[in-house]
C-alpha cells in the first residue's frame, strides 16, 4: 500500500514520506484510505498548482519535526464559559459533562469526505486524524439555543498535531465556535466540517498566532441549508506558513453567509487566508470583508472566490473585498479575489486595494497634533477592526490581540 | 503672532511640481481677524496647508514664523501643539475612528508634546458635552467615525468643534462657510468669536462677505496667483461683493 | 501568470432553450438564426495557393525558411525553438476547453500562388484585391487619399486628414504596404517582416524575440518555429509617424494556420498608432492563430496599439471558428514611455490572449483597454500582464466582458508591483455583462504587491443588463435589440473611446453585429 502511494507523489520530499509513514501506521479503513489517496494524489500543494501559488508547502515543509523555538502564545479566548475541546500532538481531551442540547461522538474511524480533491490538506487531516488518544472523528450534534460556546484549542509542543471535527447544526438551533490555532506542533493540518440545517445559526471565530516555524492548514468545509445563517470571523497573524482556508456551499435557498478576516504579519510570518463560496441554491447572500496589515519580512496571501452554478444560483447576493495595507517596505501581499459566474440574474462584486496608509487621513490627524506613529497605529486598528465587528462576545478580545500586535 | 515673509512654495511631486505661492507676504499680530479672498485657484487652500505641513508642499524659499518661532522645519503635530489649527476646506473622513476618541487622543498628544497632564475623562467628557451643546451638535454624532456619513454643514461644524475642543491659539477657517446653512452659519461665527482673545489670531479664508458680517475681520487680503496683491479694511469685502475682483483690483487678478 | 491546473468546474449544459416571458416567438427565432448570417466577413477566395508539406517538422521549417530566403541565422533561430517546442506542453490553466488539436493536420504555409511579394500594387492578383475590398480595406493608396494628393507631412496636417497606411497579410505573406514612400520620407519603416529581416537585418536581429522570448510558451514557440509573415514598424527618434499604422490579417486557405510576428521599434521620443484587423472565412474545421507581436518603447516613446479582432468564431453549434492563441507584449524599455492596448475582441472560437506591459523604465505607463464578446459558443480568455519594474510606473486596466448564448469569457490579469518599482499605482476595473442565462462571465485577477508606497485598486462586478433600463428605453420607443445595443454602448463606452475614431465606429457596429438576437 505505502509504496504504491509513494509512487502517486512526484519527488516526495522527508515530509511526504513521513506523512504516509503515519498513514501506514493507522488501521485500515476504506475511506481514510480514500482521504489518503485524495492527499497523495499531488502530495503537499506546491506553487506550481493553481491556487497554491503563493503559499507553497512542499517548500516550506520539507521534513516534519518538532520546532526548536515553538510559539509560546496563550490562548486569548475565553474558555470558562465554554466546552473545551483540545487538541495536542500526543492527544486529545473535552469536558465529560455537556449541557443538554450538545451530543458529543468521538468516533475512532474516519467519516466519508467529499469534495476531498480540492481540498488537499483536509483530506491530509480526514486522513491521518486519529489513532489510540484522538478520534478519527469527532461528531457533535446541536440541537439547542442557548448553548454555550464551542471552543477548540490546538497547541502543545510535538511534530504533528491532526484533528477533524464535524458539526452538525438541526434545524433552528444555534451554536458559537471558537478555534484557537497556538502552535507548538511542527505541522497542524485540521478539517472542521459544518452543517447548518434549515434554519440554523452559527458564529465561528478563529484565532491564530503561533511561532515562525508553525506550518498549519486549518480547513472548514460549510454547508448552508435553507435560511442558515453563518458568521465567520477570523484573525490570523500567520507562521512559516498558515492557510485558513474555508469552503462554503450555500445549498438551499435563501442562506446567508457572512466570512470576515483579519491578518497582520511581519518578520517571516505568512498568513494566507483562501475561502471559496459556491452559490449552489437561488437567493443566497454572501458578504466578506477580508482586512490585512503587514510588516517588513511579513506576506499576506488572500484568495477568494465565489462560484456561481448555472440555473441554481439565480439570484445570487454576493460581495467580496480585501483591503490591505503595507505598513513598511518588505511587506508583501499577494490576492487573488476572483468570479466564476454562469447565471445572469445575480449582483456580484468585488473590490482590492493594497497600499499605504491614506495620506490625507494622516495629515488630518497629524494637524489635530497626533503624533505620527500614534495616528499610523490609530488609523490601522480601525481598519483592521472592520473586520472583526461581526465576532459578537469575541470581538473585543480580538481587537485588544490586533491592538497589541500594533503597538509592538 | 504668525508672520510670514516673502514665502514660496510648490505643490507636487518632484517632476510635476508647480509653483504655487510666489512670494507672500502677510503678518497677522495677536489678537486680530485677517480675512483672505480671492478667486478660485488662486493657492488660498496651498498656503493654509504649507502653513501647517502638508507633505507634499514644498516651502522653496521664504519664512513663517508664529510668535517667534520658526514652524516650517516642524513636524505638523509639532506645529498643531504650537496651537496651529486648520479647519479643512474638505474635512477627511476616518471609518472606523469615533469623533470622541480622535479629539480625546489629539487633545492628549498635543498636551503630551508640551509636557501637560493629560485631560480626565470627566472633564473631556464635560467639556466636550458643553461646546457640542452649545454647536447644536447631536451627541450620537460624536459617537460616529469622524466625519464619515455627515453631511457637508456638519463637517463643517465638527471641525469648530475640534477646534473649541482643543483651543489653538492660531486659526485658520478654509472655506468654514462654505455649506452651511443659515443658522448654521450663525452658530459657526458665535462659536469662532467666542475663540476671539487677545492672545489669538486668526486668518479667515472665504469667498463671501456674508461670514465677514458675523466675524468682523481687521483686515481683508485679496489673494492671487499665491501673493497678496491688496489689503484692506472690512470694507474691502463689501467692495469685492459688490464689484468682483476686476473691479477693485482690475486687470491684476 | 504562473496560472497552473486550474479547476474546471464547468456545468454541463443540458437544458433546452426556455422562451422567456414577455419575449415573443420571433426574437428567439432570430437568436437562433443568428451567427452565421451575420458573420458578413465569412466569404473565402478562390484562388490558386502554394502550401508547405502539411503538418510540422524541421522540413516544414527549412521550407518556410526557404521560401522566404531567409539568412542563416534566422534559420538557425527557427530551429531552436522548434526543438525547445518539442520538449514543451500546451497549457491548460485558461477557462477555455477545445478537442485536442492536431498539430500535423495543419499547413504552416500558405501562399497566393504567384509569388510571395509583388512589386506593386497592380500584380496583386486581382481575388485579393477584391477580398479586401469587400473587407472595407483599403490597399489602393489613391482611395485612401481622397483626393488629398500630397498630404502634408506633419502629424498635425494628418490629424486633419486622418490617413491609415495599410499592410495586409493574406494567410502567410504581406500581399500589399501602402505609403511606403511617403513613410520612408519620415524615416518610419513599415513592411512585413520577411521584408525587413532582407532590408533591415540588424534592427530585427536586434529587438526579435527580446519581448517575448523563444521559450516565452507553447504557442509562441511554436510560432517562433514557423513564423510566416507579419509587420514590421521602426519609428526612429523623435518622429511621431505622420499616420496610423495597420495591418489587416486575412486567412483565408483551407487547414492553414496562420502565425504572424509582428514587431514593432518605437525610438526615443517617437510616437506610432498602429492598428490591427482580423478577420477568416467560415469554415468548418477549426483554423489556428498563434501569433506573437512584440513591442519596444524606449526613453520617451509611446506605442498605441489597437485592435479589432473578427476572426470567424464558427457556427451557432460551435463548430468551426478560430483558435487564436495569442501572445503580445510589449516593454517599455525606456524612461517614460509608455504603451497602450486597446482591444475588441468579437471573434473566434477560443480566445487565449494577454497583451501585457513590462514597465521596465522609471515613470513608463502601461494601459489595457478590452472589450471582449461572446456569443454562440465561443469561449475567451483574456486580459493583461501589468510587470512594474521602474520607479513610479503606472498602469491602467479597463475590462468589458459581455457573454451572450453559451459562451464563456473570463478576465484573467496579472498585476505585479516589484520590489523596485516606487511609487507604482495600479487601477483596475473589470465589468462583467450577462446576456442570457447560459452563459459564464468569470474574473481572475492576480495582484502581487512587494511595495508599501505602491498604491493598488481593484473593482469588479459582474451583473446582468438591467431590466430596468431596458424597459425604460423600450418605453421610450426603442426597438429590443436597440436598446441591447445601446446599453451595451453606454457599457463599453470607456474603452471605446480609446479607439481611433474610425475605429471606433467599426467596432461599434461589430457590436452590434455580435450580439444581435441575444436577447431572448
Ligand atoms: N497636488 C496638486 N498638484 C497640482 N496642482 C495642485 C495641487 N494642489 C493644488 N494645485 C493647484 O494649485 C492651485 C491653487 O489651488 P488651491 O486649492 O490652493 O486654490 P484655492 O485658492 O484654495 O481655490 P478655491 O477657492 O477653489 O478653494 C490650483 O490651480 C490647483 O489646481
Ligand atoms: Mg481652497
Amino acid at each position: 500500500m505505502s509504496t504504491a502511494l509513494r509512487d502517486l507523489i512526484a519527488n516526495p520530499n522527508a515530509a511526504e514520506l513521513e506523512l504516509i509513514a503515519r498513514y501506514g501506521m493507522l488501521p485500515e479503513d476504506a475511506r481514510r484510505e480514500r482521504a489518503f489517496e485524495a492527499f497523495a494524489k499531488g502530495g503537499l500543494p506546491h506553487r506550481r498548482v493553481e491556487g497554491w501559488h503563493w503559499s507553497d508547502f512542499k517548500a516550506s515543509l520539507p521534513v516534519i519535526e518538532t520546532p526548536a523555538q515553538p510559539g509560546t502564545a496563550q490562548d486569548p479566548l475565553p474558555a470558562d464559559d465554554a466546552v473545551l475541546f483540545s487538541f495536542t500532538p500526543t492527544g486529545f481531551t473535552w469536558a465529560e459533562s455537556l449541557p443538554e442540547g450538545i451530543r458529543v461522538l468521538a468516533k475512532p474511524e474516519a467519516q466519508a469526505f467529499g469534495a476531498s480533491e480540492d481540498m488537499p490538506l483536509g483530506a491530509l487531516a480526514a486522513a491521518l486524524a486519529g489513532g489510540k488518544t484522538k478520534p478519527g472523528t469527532l461528531m457533535i450534534e446541536v440541537t439547542g439555543q442557548d448553548l454555550p460556546r464551542l471552543h477548540f484549542r490546538f497547541s502543545g509542543a510535538g511534530e504533528a498535531n491532526f484533528a477533524r471535527v464535524q458539526i452538525i447544526v438541526r434545524p433552528g438551533a444555534k451554536l458559537a465556535v471558537s478555534e484557537s490555532y497556538l502552535g507548538g506542533a511542527g505541522f497542524t493540518a485540521s478539517l472542521m466540517e459544518f452543517s447548518l440545517q434549515a434554519g440554523a445559526e452559527c458564529s465561528r471565530t478563529v484565532y491564530q498566532r503561533t511561532g515562525k516555524a508553525e506550518v498549519l492548514a486549518a480547513t472548514a468545509a460549510v454547508q448552508l441549508d435553507e435560511g442558515a445563517d453563518y458568521r465567520q470571523t477570523t484573525l490570523a497573524f500567520g507562521g512559516k506558513l498558515t492557510r485558513l482556508e474555508t469552503r462554503l456551499t450555500h445549498q438551499e435557498t435563501g442562506a446567508k453567509a457572512t466570512l470576515n478576516a483579519a491578518y497582520l504579519c511581519a518578520d517571516g510570518h505568512h498568513a494566507d487566508i483562501t475561502t471559496e463560496v459556491r452559490h449552489g441554491a437561488p437567493s443566497c447572500v454572501t458578504r466578506q470583508l477580508t482586512k490585512g496589515a503587514v510588516l517588513d519580512g511579513g506576506r499576506g496571501v488572500y484568495q477568494g472566490k465565489f462560484f456561481v452554478p448555472r440555473n441554481v444560483g439565480q439570484k445570487t447576493d454576493a460581495d467580496m473585498q480585501h483591503n490591505a495595507l503595507l505598513l513598511e517596505e518588505g511587506a508583501e501581499v499577494f490576492a487573488k479575489p476572483e468570479l466564476e459566474i454562469y447565471a445572469d440574474n445575480v449582483e456580484c462584486a468585488h473590490g482590492n486595494t493594497s497600499g499605504a496608509l491614506d495620506a490625507n487621513q494622516m495629515f488630518y490627524m497629524r494637524q489635530r497634533g497626533i503624533a505620527e506613529e500614534e495616528a499610523r497605529a490609530l488609523l490601522t486598528e480601525a481598519f483592521i477592526a472592520e473586520a472583526l465587528e461581526e465576532a459578537g462576545e469575541l470581538e473585543d478580545v480580538l481587537r485588544v490581540q490586533a491592538r497589541a500586535w500594533l503597538a509592538r | 503672532m504668525l508672520k510670514i515673509e516673502n514665502l514660496t512654495a510648490t505643490v507636487g511631486e518632484a517632476e510635476e511640481a508647480k509653483q504655487i505661492i510666489n512670494g507672500l507676504t502677510l503678518e497677522v499680530p495677536a489678537g486680530e481677524v485677517h480675512a483672505i479672498m480671492g478667486p478660485n485657484g488662486a493657492g488660498k487652500s496651498t498656503l493654509s496647508y504649507v502653513l501647517t505641513g502638508r507633505s507634499g508642499y514644498e516651502v522653496t524659499g521664504g519664512s513663517v514664523t508664529l510668535n517667534g518661532e520658526d514652524i516650517l522645519s516642524m513636524e505638523p503635530e509639532e506645529r498643531a501643539a504650537k496651537g496651529m489649527f486648520l479647519s479643512f476646506q474638505y474635512p477627511v473622513e476616518i471609518p472606523g475612528v469615533p469623533v470622541m476618541t480622535f479629539v480625546r487622543t489629539a487633545m492628549n498628544s498635543q498636551r503630551k508634546l508640551r509636557g501637560e497632564d493629560e485631560i480626565s475623562a470627566p472633564d473631556f467628557i464635560k467639556k466636550s458635552r458643553e461646546i457640542a451643546k452649545q454647536l447644536k451638535l447631536d451627541a450620537e454624532m460624536l459617537k460616529r467615525p469622524v466625519n464619515v456619513g455627515f453631511s457637508g454643514g456638519e463637517k463643517k461644524r465638527l471641525e469648530i468643534y475640534q477646534m473649541m475642543m482643543l483651543e489653538p491659539n492660531f486659526l485658520i477657517l478654509d472655506e468654514t462657510d462654505s455649506g452651511l446653512d443659515i443658522d448654521a452659519l450663525k452658530t459657526v461665527a458665535e462659536g469662532v468669536n467666542a475663540m476671539r482673545s487677545p492672545e489669538r489670531g486668526m486668518l479667515v479664508i472665504t469667498h463671501y462677505q456674508r461670514l465677514l458680517d458675523y466675524i468682523k475681520p481687521d483686515k481683508v487680503h485679496v489673494l492671487s496667483a499665491g501673493r497678496i496683491i491688496k489689503t484692506g479694511g472690512a470694507d474691502l469685502a463689501h467692495r469685492l461683493e459688490a464689484e468682483g475682483y476686476e473691479g477693485v483690483v482690475g486687470e491684476a487678478v | 501568470m504562473d496560472c497552473c491546473g486550474g479547476t474546471d468546474e464547468h456545468e454541463d449544459d443540458c437544458t433546452e432553450v426556455t422562451v422567456k416571458e414577455g419575449i415573443d416567438a420571433k426574437t428567439v427565432e432570430a437568436a437562433k438564426a443568428l451567427e452565421s448570417e451575420n458573420y458578413s466577413a465569412g466569404f473565402s477566395t478562390a484562388i490558386d495557393m502554394e502550401f508547405s508539406p502539411k503538418g510540422l517538422s524541421e522540413d516544414t521549417i527549412r521550407f518556410i525558411s526557404a521560401k522566404k530566403e531567409e539568412p542563416e541565422w534566422l534559420l538557425d533561430w527557427r530551429l531552436a525553438a522548434y526543438r525547445r517546442w518539442l520538449t514543451m506542453e500546451e497549457p491548460t490553466w485558461a477557462k477555455v476547453r477545445y478537442e485536442p488539436i492536431d498539430y500535423q493536420a495543419y499547413y504552416y504555409y500558405a501562399a497566393p500562388k504567384s509569388g510571395a511579394k509583388y512589386e506593386s500594387i497592380d500584380d496583386v492578383p486581382k481575388e485579393i484585391l477584391e477580398t479586401y475590398e469587400k473587407l472595407g480595406i483599403p490597399l489602393r493608396e489613391a482611395e485612401v487619399l481622397l483626393g488629398v494628393e500630397g498630404a502634408a507631412e506633419t502629424a498635425a496636417a494628418a490629424r486633419e486628414a486622418p490617413r491609415v497606411a495599410v499592410d495586409a497579410v493574406f494567410d502567410s505573406v504581406s500581399v500589399a504596404t501602402t505609403f511606403r514612400k511617403e513613410l520612408e520620407k519620415a524615416g518610419v519603416i513599415f513592411m512585413s517582416i520577411s521584408e525587413a529581416v532582407r532590408e533591415h537585418p540588424e534592427l530585427v536581429k536586434k529587438y526579435l524575440g527580446t519581448v517575448v522570448p523563444q521559450s516565452d510558451n507553447f504557442f509562441a514557440t511554436l510560432n517562433s518555429a514557423v513564423f510566416s509573415d507579419g509587420t514590421f514598424v521602426y519609428v526612429p527618434k523623435g518622429v511621431r509617424c505622420p499616420m496610423e499604422l495597420s495591418t489587416y490579417f486575412r486567412m483565408n486557405a483551407e487547414n492553414t494556420g496562420q502565425f504572424e510576428r509582428t514587431l514593432i521599434v518605437c525610438d526615443e521620443g517617437a510616437y506610432v498608432s498602429y492598428l490591427e484587423g482580423c478577420t477568416a472565412p467560415m469554415r468548418d474545421e477549426n483554423q489556428l492563430h498563434a501569433a506573437v507581436v512584440e513591442l519596444v518603447a524606449l526613453d520617451d516613446a509611446e506605442i498605441k496599439y489597437s485592435t479589432v479582432q473578427n476572426w470567424w468564431p464558427g457556427d451557432e453549434d460551435g463548430k468551426g471558428g478560430i483558435y487564436n492563441f495569442v501572445t503580445k507584449r510589449g516593454d517599455c524599455r525606456g524612461a517614460r514611455s509608455k504603451i497602450s492596448w486597446t482591444q475588441v475582441e468579437t471573434g473566434s472560437a477560443v480566445t487565449w490572449k494577454y497583451p501585457s506591459c513590462i514597465l521596465r523604465g522609471d515613470d513608463s505607463v502601461g494601459e489595457f483597454y478590452s472589450i471582449a464578446v461572446t456569443n454562440g459558443r465561443q469561449q475567451a480568455d483574456t486580459g493583461t500582464k501589468m510587470i512594474h519594474l521602474g520607479k513610479r510606473t503606472k498602469s491602467r486596466i479597463i475590462s468589458k466582458g459581455i457573454s451572450a448564448g453559451k459562451s464563456d469569457n473570463t478576465y484573467r490579469g496579472l498585476v505585479s508591483i516589484n520590489k523596485r518599482a516606487e511609487k507604482a499605482r495600479n487601477f483596475t476595473q473589470c465589468d462583467s455583462l450577462l446576456i442570457g442565462g447560459r452563459c459564464g462571465a468569470h474574473t481572475v485577477p492576480y495582484v502581487e504587491n512587494r511595495r508599501a508606497d505602491a498604491q493598488l485598486e481593484h473593482e469588479a462586478t459582474t451583473t446582468k443588463l438591467s431590466e430596468d433600463q431596458l424597459f425604460y428605453a423600450r418605453q421610450r420607443g426603442l426597438g429590443e435589440e436597440q436598446a441591447v445595443a445601446l446599453l451595451v454602448n453606454g457599457f463599453v463606452r470607456e474603452v471605446l473611446q480609446e479607439l481611433p475614431m474610425e475605429f471606433a465606429v467599426e467596432a461599434q457596429k461589430l457590436l452590434e453585429v455580435s450580439l444581435e438576437g441575444s436577447v431572448g
